[in-house]
Parts: structure tokens; sequence; C-alpha cells
């Protein structure tokens, strides 16, 4: 679905990725973790093409990406990003932020994209709110309407940018509960998180990065309590769990 | 009643007919002004913040030029300069200097506008699968608009009060009338203090307005 081929990133002298290779199957939830300045939110970025890698390719579906501008547009609209402070459109109502991509990218007709966002978000539990503007919401609301955005372009797959690092301890629960049912859809999803919990019950498989590069790739029984890695266990020592 | 109320009562009386009559034509430039300046405003400001070297550097000519020199030297410059290639009113010569005059101050204002516009916002968009100037378009100018309302107001009442300079080149707008006046009627005090109400009230009217718009927003963003 997502695969990458030896992918380098630098900011400047800073190399910030130094050869990842992933490749990440339909349905498949895969949660990046490993201490800050790993570069899992820039590997996480490079995938929908946010920040570009000097080297390597990505291959989504099993096709090589051309770096030119549509093509570019055509992968976002094909794979979803959730960030981590929300970024909704503070100009308009929630129904308006969930039409727009619809709307603007697809083309659709006005009903359609009305009844497609109305429906999504009774999915993640906010009909009420469809007229409100967003500054009305609170922490996790905002980000269930994200989410609901992000659907709205049907994607092949979700990216999460530490969707809940944002929001206070009490509103972690209703984000981690929608991004949980997603998962049970089979919606294929990345997600950089410092949820352990989450990654324990609801990944497939566990990327640890450290220094820009992966030292560990596993499923959540084995990362968690069956790592020989060095640097995973002090990592999960430092989480505590 | 003090000599000077009498005496201002009178030129007040005796000059607002063709008082009103200039009031119209400093409204007219001044709105055709705003209108030029606002559309060379956002055009260079994109011209500014774009991705081309060459653009960017038309764009930091045309502002270097117009905020480097006397406005009172481009209605000058413009208005020989124009009319020796094609025939064009004074008025009309008046309103556009005026206008590139302001499109500098207000591609600044867009400029800062826009890229005051939280960087999540243009990061979303292109999440989305929109392109660049969708992304504009749709989400990021509309929000810099926003924030553009007041400096651009400001800008806006400097423009109304900056039209009084192209009595320079004979338009007769309120200062131009002003200063006939004030030669012929040997009042030149009562004149101009006179004029200034005019101007005052004009102000006062403009910033009333801008008010109710930048409330009107509020309103609607919350």
């Amino acid at each position: 679905m997502i695969k990458t081929m030896n992918l380098h990133k630098s900011f400047g002298d800073l190399e910030v990725l130094k050869g990842i290779d992933i490749d990440i199957n339909p349905g498949e939830v895969v949660v990046l973790v490993g201490v800050s300045g790993s570069g899992k939110s820039t590997l996480l970025r490079c995938l929908n093409f946010l920040e570009k890698a000097q080297e390597g390719d990505i291959l989504i579906d099993g096709r090589k990406v051309d770096r030119k501008k549509e093509d570019l547009s055509k992968v976002r609209a094909e794979v979803g990003m959730v960030f981590q402070h929300f970024n909704l459109f503070p100009h308009k109502t929630v129904l308006e932020n969930i039409m727009e991509a619809p709307l603007i990218v697809k083309k659709e007709d006005k009903e359609k994209a009305k009844k497609l966002s109305l429906a999504l978000l009774g999915k993640v539990g906010l009909s009420d709110k469809a007229d409100v503007y967003p500054n009305k919401l609170s922490g996790g609301q905002k980000q269930r309407v994200a989410i609901a955005r992000a659907l709205a372009m049907e994607p092949k797959a979700l990216l999460f940018d530490e969707p809940t690092s944002a929001l206070d301890p009490e509103l972690v629960g209703e984000v981690l509960q929608v991004m949980q049912d997603l998962a049970n859809d089979g919606m294929t999803m990345v997600v950089v998180t410092h949820e352990m919990k989450f990654a324990k019950e609801v990944a497939d498989r566990i990327i640890m990065l450290d220094e820009g590069r992966i030292i560990e790739d596993a499923d959540p029984e084995t990362f968690f309590n069956h790592s020989t890695n060095e640097r995973t266990r002090q990592f999960l020592e430092m989480v505590n769990v | 009643m003090p000599d000077i109320l009498l005496t201002l009562s009178e030129v007040f009386m005796r000059t607002y007919e063709g008082f009103l009559k200039a009031a119209l034509v400093t409204l007219k430039i001044t709105a055709i002004a705003i209108v030029l300046g606002t559309v060379f405003g956002i055009v260079f400001a994109l011209m500014k913040i774009s991705r081309s070297k060459i653009l960017q550097t038309i764009a930091n000519l045309y502002i270097t030029l117009i905020r480097g020199t006397p406005l009172i030297v481009q209605i000058m410059f413009l208005y020989y300069g124009i009319t020796s290639i094609v025939v064009l009113s004074n008025f009309w010569a008046g309103a556009i200097a005026l206008g590139v005059h302001n499109g500098a101050y207000i591609a600044e204002v867009f400029r800062g506008a826009i890229q005051g516009v939280d960087r999540g916002q243009r990061e979303a968009s292109l999440a989305l699968g929109m392109n660049r100037s969708q992304a504009m378009r749709r989400i990021i100018f509309p929000q810099a608009l926003r924030r553009a309302i007041p400096p651009l107001g400001n800008q806006f009442i400097i423009t109304l009060k900056d039209s009084s300079l192209v009595y320079v080149i004979g338009v007769t707008e309120l200062f131009g009338l002003a200063n006939r006046e004030a030669a012929s009627s040997f009042l030149p005090f009562e004149t101009f203090l006179v004029v200034g109400m005019y101007y005052l009230v004009l102000v006062l009217i403009f910033t009333g307005l801008l008010k109710l718009y930048e409330n009107k927003l509020n309103v609607d963003k919350s």
C-alpha cells in the first residue's frame, strides 16, 4: 500500500532520516515510536510529501510517485493526514470544513458532499455540531472533526501525527476511540503517538525509530515483551510500560 | 457672537455648495484609488511571496520606488508621464497615481497578513489534495483578509487625506477648491478651517463604516 525505499531526508546539515525502508500493507495499523528527534514525524510527513525526501522513492499501491505537482496533489488526496494541532479551518463551520475537499478537490456536487459529510460527522459522534465554528469545540471534538475531514476524501490510508498530544488528558480517550473504530473498519493507518496503550491494543506492527534509522519492526507482543534491542528496552523503560 | 464665528459661518454658507461638489470629487478619487490600490496590493503581495525570483524582484522594485519617493512627486511624474503618451484627464491621472502609490503600502499589508496565517492551515489544505492556488484562494486568503482589515482601514483613511495632493495637477477636489477660495476671499484661516472639517467628517464616516464591517466579521466568526 505504502512503501518507501532508502528514504533520506536532511534539514540543512542535519540528517533526520538515514535510509528508511518500510512496507505498509492494506488494512494494517502501524505505530511509529521513538524518542523526540528520532525522525518519526518527519518520516510520516514524507509519506504525503509535506516534506520532500532528498533521496529514495515512495510507492503508493505499487506505483512510484513522480514528484511533479499534480501527482503530489493526487497522492495527498489518497493519503489523508490528521495533525497534532488539528488545523481546522477557523473561517468555516464544522460541516464546511468536512465538505471543502470533496467540493474543491473532487468537484463533487454539493448535495452529495453534504450527505457524505453529515454521515462522517455522525460517525465521529458530532452530528449536533454541524453548523458551529471550530472555536466553539473542545480539543477532542476538534480532532474528531479533523478525522472526519480527512475521511471525506475517502482516502486509502490515513496518517496521524501525534493526534492526542495537544489534548487535555480527559479528552484523549474519545479521539483514540474513533481511531480504534477506524482500525476495526479496516482503514490503513500510520500513527505517530506516545499512547503506548493504543499501540499495544490497536497496532498490528510497531516500528521504532532511533536517530533516523529503523531499529525495530515487530508486532506489539514482541515489541513490548520480548525485544532484544537495547535501545528499545531503554525506550520502554522511559515511557513506563 | 464673536467675530470669528460670524466669519466662519459666513464662509461656510457661501462655500458649502462648491465644497459638497468638491467633496464628491474627493470621494470619487479616493474610491478609485482604493480599488486600484487593493488590486495592485494583492497582485504585488502574491508576487512577493511567490517562488519566482523574477516576480519577487519586480514586486520589491515597485515597493521600494513607491515608498522611497514622495507622493506629490509621483503624482507629477505620472501626470506628465502618462499625458505625454495618452490623453487622460487630470482627474484620472490623479486617481491612478494615488492608486499606484497605495498599492505598494497595501501590498505590504497583505503580505504580512498572508504570512501571518498559521502554517498548519496551508499544510492541512495541501494534505487534503488541494493545489497551492486552491489553498491560497479558499483557505489562506480569506483568513488573511480578516487580519488585513484593520491596517487596510487605516491605509484607506490615509488615502482619503492624501487625495488632497492631486490639487497640484489642477483637480478641483476639496483642497484644490479651498486653495482658490482662500485666495479669492482673502480669508485663508477660515477657509482652511472649514475644509479641514469636511475632511474630518469624511474620515469619521469612514472610520464608522470600517468599525461596522469589522464587527460584522467578528460576529460571523464566533
